[in-house]
C-alpha cells in the first residue's frame, strides 16, 4: 500500500458549474518530493487542501472517491485530526501567522500548544525548526513586522514544528527573493532525508525541475500526467498546460544534446555533465553563438542605440526612514528616462519604499525627487495621479467597486475624465490584460491572478505617464506573465515609462532595458542585463541571482 | 509596529507580580472604597495606587489618563456644584453662577470615585502583558477560543490600521482626493469602508485555515510555554487585599447597627 493514495477523486465548489478535481488517481510514495505544476486554475491548489481535508470540510461542496493518507482516509476524519500528520503553508505569509503571538518564537509554538506538546519538547522542537529555516536572529521580533520573505519562513517553520509526516506547500516562495527562494527549496529538500513527503506547487519550473523526485501535471482538474520531472518536461506539448519549457531544454533541443535516455536535460548540472560525451557539439564550442542565445552579450538593436530618451524623474540625495536612526534609503541619487526599468534586489532592500517616494505616497526625509518640472513633495499624490500610476502588489488593498469595469474606471473618472472616455479607456485597458468578458462580474469573484490584471487595468486605463508595478509577476502562471510582458512593451511603445519591483530575473532580463539593483537601501548596480547580472559579488549582496538563460552561458565559459 | 497594548514592559516588581494579584487589588481599591462609603477611602486608595505607579516607574503613562478623567470630572462639578438637588448652602459665587456645598461634595465623591478606579485600573493594565494575563484565564479554565479573541484583538487592530492606510494609498494613487481639508478628509473615509471590510474578510478565512492547520480544533488539554506561578508575595498581597475587603465589610455592618 503506498503512503497517499488518490481514488477517483472527484470535488466541486459549492455555486460551481465545473468540476474543480476531476477523477484524480494516483500514488504517492513516503519521502517523494512531488511537485504540482499546470496554469491558474487547474486545481493545483484544490488538489494540495483536499490532502488536509480543507476539501470537502472547510469548503463543502460535492465530492467522491477519496484520498487516503498513511491509512487515514480523509473524508471520514476531520482536519484536526489531520493536521496532525499533514502540514499546509501557503501562498500569503501574512495570513498564516495566528495573529495571537507576538513574539516569532511563541508565533512557531501557536500549533504545538494546541496540540499539547510538554514545555521542554516545545522548547527544543522549536529550537531545532529555528535553526533549520534561519531564523534564529528574528525569534524575539514581532512576526508582523517582518519582510515577506522572513513571514514565509516563520509560516514554514510554525507547520514544520509540528512534524508532520507530509508537508503541502502551495506557492510558498512567491513572495521571495532568488535567494530566499533557493534556501526555501534546500530547508524543504533537507526534510525529504528526514522521511517527510513533500507535496509542493510552484511556477518557479526550474527549480521544481532541480528538486522534484516526480511531478503532477494538471489542467482544468483533470491529470495530464505523472512522471519523473525529465520525461514531464520534455513533453512536447508542455505548452498547452500552460507550463513554460525550460530553457536548457529548448536550447539542448537546438543543439541535439541528449541524455543518455534519448531525453533533453532539464537542468543546467545536467548540461554539464553532457560537456565530455558532446565536446564537439556547438554547444560547447562555439562561445559566441552561445553568448547571443542566452543573452549574455548585448545585442546591439536600434531600439537601443538611437532612441533619445528624455528624463522624467530626477532624484537627488535621497533618503528615508520610517523610524529614527533606521535608514530605508540612504542618499540615492538616479535619473530615470522613459527606458522600462526594472528594481531588483533582496526582500527588504528599500525597493517599495524607493517607488512609493517616486509617486509621492511617501515624502523624503531629505533630498527631493522631480518628476520633470514638478517637486513631488509639493503635490499631492491625487492631483499627480494622472501622470503617475502605481499597482500595488495587493490586489485586494486596491478594489473599490463591485463591477469589473466600474473598478476599472474609477481612476480615470476621479481624474476628469468624461463617463464616456472613461469607459473606452476602460475597455481598451480590459481587453489589453485579457479580461474583456468578466468586466460585468464582482471582482471579488475572480481569482487572485484575475484581481491582478484589474489592478494593473485600472491603472493602464488612467492613461499615466509613468506606470509603476509592484510584483506584478507574483500568482501569474506562463499566460499571465505573457500578458504583463504585452502590457509593458506597449505602455513602452506608447513612450512612457515603466517601473516594476520584481524577483523574476529571467522576465527581468527578457523585459527590461534597463535594471537597478539595490540592497540595504542603496543602488549597487545600474545597466543593462548584460551589465549588472555580471558581477558575483553585487549579485550576492543584493540575493538574486543571474537569470537561468545567463546562467548557461556563464557556467560553460566563466 | 505600534502595539495598542499599554503594557510597559521595564521589569519591575510589579510585571513580575501575577495578573490575578493585580486584578484581585483593582477590586478591592473599589469595594473597599465603596463599601467605606466617606471621601478617606478613595483618598486612600488614591494614593497606593499612585504609590504603586510611582514604584512601578509607569506613572508618567497615567497622566493622559488623568487628563482625560479631569474633564469629565470638571463637568461633574459644574452640573452637580449648581444643581443637585440636596443643594442649601451657598459656597461660592462666580458671575451669576452658584456653587452649593452639597452639591460640590457630591461631585468630589464621584470624582475621587472615578479617580480611583481609574488609578487602580492602570496599575493592572501597564504592568500586565496581555499575552500573560490570556494564558493565565486559560490555564484556569477559559475557553481558548476566548483566550485567541482576547489576544488576537492586540495583533490585529494595528494590522487593520496598516491595511486601512495601504487603501487609503490606493486610492489617492487612483486620483481620489483625501488630502487636505475637514470635508476633503470626511468624504474619503466612507469609500474606504468597504474595500477594508472585504480585505479583512478575505483574510479571515484564510487566517481560519492557517488556525484549522494549525491544530486549533484539536480537541486536548493545551500546554504553554510560560510558567507564571504564583509567588510568595502574590499569597500575601492577595490575603491581605482579601482582608480588607473583609475588614471594611465587618465594619460597615458594625457602624450600621451601632
Amino acid at each position: 500500500m503506498s503512503f497517499i493514495e488518490v481514488e477517483n477523486l472527484k470535488y466541486k465548489y459549492p455555486h460551481a458549474e465545473n468540476l474543480a478535481l476531476d477523477d484524480l488517481s494516483f500514488f504517492i510514495e513516503r519521502g517523494e518530493f512531488i511537485g504540482i505544476i499546470g496554469e491558474n486554475g487547474a486545481g493545483k491548489s484544490t488538489l494540495s487542501q483536499a490532502f488536509m481535508g480543507l476539501v470537502p470540510h472547510f469548503y463543502k461542496g460535492a465530492y467522491g472517491g477519496k484520498i487516503v493518507v498513511d491509512g487515514i482516509e480523509v473524508k471520514k476524519s476531520s482536519v484536526a485530526e489531520l493536521c496532525q500528520k499533514v502540514g499546509l503553508v501557503f501562498q500569503n505569509p501574512f495570513n498564516q501567522l495566528s495573529g495571537a503571538k507576538d513574539t516569532v518564537y511563541h508565533e512557531i509554538a501557536f500549533g504545538l500548544q494546541n496540540m499539547g506538546v510538554p514545555k521542554e519538547e516545545m522548547e527544543k522542537r522549536i529550537e531545532d525548526v529555528l535553526k533549520l529555516l534561519d531564523i534564529e536572529a528574528y525569534k524575539d521580533r514581532n512576526p508582523f513586522d517582518l519582510s515577506g520573505g522572513q513571514m514565509q519562513r516563520v509560516a514554514i517553520a510554525s507547520v514544520l514544528v509540528m512534524r508532520p509526516e507530509v508537508m503541502i506547500l502551495d506557492e510558498p516562495t512567491s513572495q521571495l527573493d532568488p535567494q530566499g527562494t533557493e534556501e526555501v527549496f534546500k530547508a524543504v529538500d533537507t526534510l525529504t532525508e528526514l522521511g517527510i513527503t513533500i507535496i509542493m506547487i510552484e511556477q518557479k519550473i526550474e527549480k521544481m525541475a532541480a528538486y522534484c523526485d516526480r511531478m503532477l501535471l494538471m489542467k482544468e482538474g483533470k491529470l495530464i500526467d505523472f512522471d519523473t520531472p525529465v520525461k514531464i518536461l520534455n513533453r512536447s506539448d508542455l505548452a498547452d498546460y500552460g507550463v513554460k519549457p525550460l530553457f536548457v531544454t529548448n536550447i539542448c533541443k537546438k543543439y541535439g544534446v541528449k541524455k543518455q535516455d534519448g531525453l533533453y536535460p532539464i537542468t543546467l548540472e545536467e548540461v554539464l555533465e553532457l560537456k565530455e560525451t558532446y565536446s564537439d557539439n556547438l554547444l560547447f564550442t562555439d562561445k559566441e553563438q552561445l553568448a547571443v542565445e542566452c543573452h549574455a552579450k548585448a545585442v546591439k538593436t536600434e531600439a537601443i542605440e538611437h532612441k533619445a530618451y528624455e528624463t522624467i524623474f530626477n532624484v537627488t540625495d535621497l533618503s528615508f526612514q520610517y523610524v529614527e536612526n533606521t535608514p530605508v534609503l540612504k542618499n540615492i541619487n538616479l535619473t530615470l528616462d522613459n527606458r522600462p526599468t526594472a528594481i531588483i534586489g533582496q526582500n527588504g532592500a528599500g525597493k517599495t519604499t524607493l517607488v512609493k517616494l517616486l509617486k509621492g505616497l511617501l515624502k523624503p526625509v531629505n533630498g527631493t525627487v522631480f518628476l520633470k518640472d514638478t517637486n513631488i513633495a509639493e503635490k499631492t499624490v491625487a492631483t499627480l495621479a494622472g501622470q503617475v500610476g502605481y499597482v500595488f502588489q495587493n490586489p485586494d488593498d486596491q478594489i473599490f467597486k463591485y463591477s469589473v469595469l466600474q473598478e476599472v474606471m474609477f481612476g480615470p473618472l476621479n481624474i476628469g475624465m468624461t463617463p464616456k472616455e472613461a469607459e473606452e479607456k476602460a475597455m481598451e485597458a480590459l481587453a489589453l490584460v485579457g479580461l474583456s468578458d468578466v468586466k460585468d462580474r464582482n471582482p471579488y469573484d475572480l481569482e487572485l491572478n484575475e484581481r491582478k490584471m484589474i489592478a494593473i487595468a485600472s491603472v493602464v486605463a488612467m492613461n499615466p505617464e509613468v506606470i509603476i508595478l509592484d510584483e506584478p509577476t507574483i500568482a501569474q502562471d506562463d499566460k499571465g506573465r505573457e500578458i504583463i510582458r504585452t502590457v509593458i512593451d506597449k505602455m513602452h511603445e506608447e513612450g512612457k515609462l515603466v517601473i516594476a519591483i520584481l524577483h523574476d530575473m529571467d522576465f527581468v532580463e527578457e523585459c527590461f532595458e534597463r535594471i537597478i539593483v539595490m540592497a540595504k537601501g542603496e543602488i549597487l548596480a545600474d545597466g543593462t542585463a548584460q551589465e549588472v547580472f555580471v558581477e558575483d559579488d553585487v549579485l550576492q549582496k543584493a540575493r538574486v541571482m543571474r537569470p537561468y538563460k545567463m546562467e548557461l552561458y556563464y557556467q560553460l565559459w566563466k | 509596529m505600534k502595539s495598542i497594548s499599554l503594557y510597559v514592559d521595564n521589569g519591575t516588581y510589579l510585571t513580575k507580580l501575577h495578573p490575578y494579584t493585580k486584578l484581585l487589588y483593582v477590586m478591592t481599591a473599589i469595594a473597599v472604597s465603596v463599601i467605606i462609603g466617606n471621601i478617606w477611602g478613595f483618598v486612600i486608595f488614591i494614593g497606593l495606587s499612585l504609590l504603586a505607579l510611582t514604584s512601578g516607574k509607569v506613572l508618567k503613562k497615567t497622566f493622559p489618563l488623568i487628563t482625560f478623567s479631569f474633564t469629565i470630572i470638571l463637568v461633574i462639578f459644574i452640573i452637580h456644584g449648581m444643581f443637585y438637588h440636596e443643594n442649601e448652602n451657598v459656597l461660592f459665587q462666580i458671575w451669576k453662577l452658584t456653587f452649593y456645598k452639597e452639591g460640590v461634595l457630591y461631585a468630589t465623591k464621584i470624582g475621587l470615585n472615578v479617580l480611583n478606579m481609574l488609578l487602580a485600573f492602570a496599575v493592572f493594565v501597564l504592568t500586565t502583558k496581555p499575552d500573560i494575563l490570556v494564558e493565565e484565564m486559560e490555564k484556569s479554565g477559559f475557553s481558548p477560543k476566548f483566550g485567541y479573541v482576547v489576544s488576537s484583538v492586540f495583533q490585529i487592530i494595528p494590522e487593520m490600521t496598516g491595511t486601512m492606510n495601504t487603501i487609503m494609498d490606493a486610492q489617492k494613487s487612483r486620483g481620489m482626493e483625501t488630502e487636505g481639508n475637514l470635508m476633503t478628509r470626511a468624504k474619503a473615509f466612507l469609500p474606504l469602508i468597504s474595500p477594508v471590510v472585504m480585505s479583512s474578510l478575505i483574510n479571515t478565512r484564510e487566517r481560519a485555515i492557517a488556525l484549522e492547520v494549525r491544530g486549533f480544533g484539536v480537541k486536548r488539554k493545551k500546554t504553554y510555554l510560560r510558567e507564571f506561578k504564583k509567588q510568595k508575595q502574590d499569597w500575601i498581597l492577595m490575603v491581605v487585599f482579601l482582608m480588607a475587603i473583609l475588614a471594611s465589610a465587618v465594619w460597615k455592618v458594625i457602624v450600621c447597627l451601632l
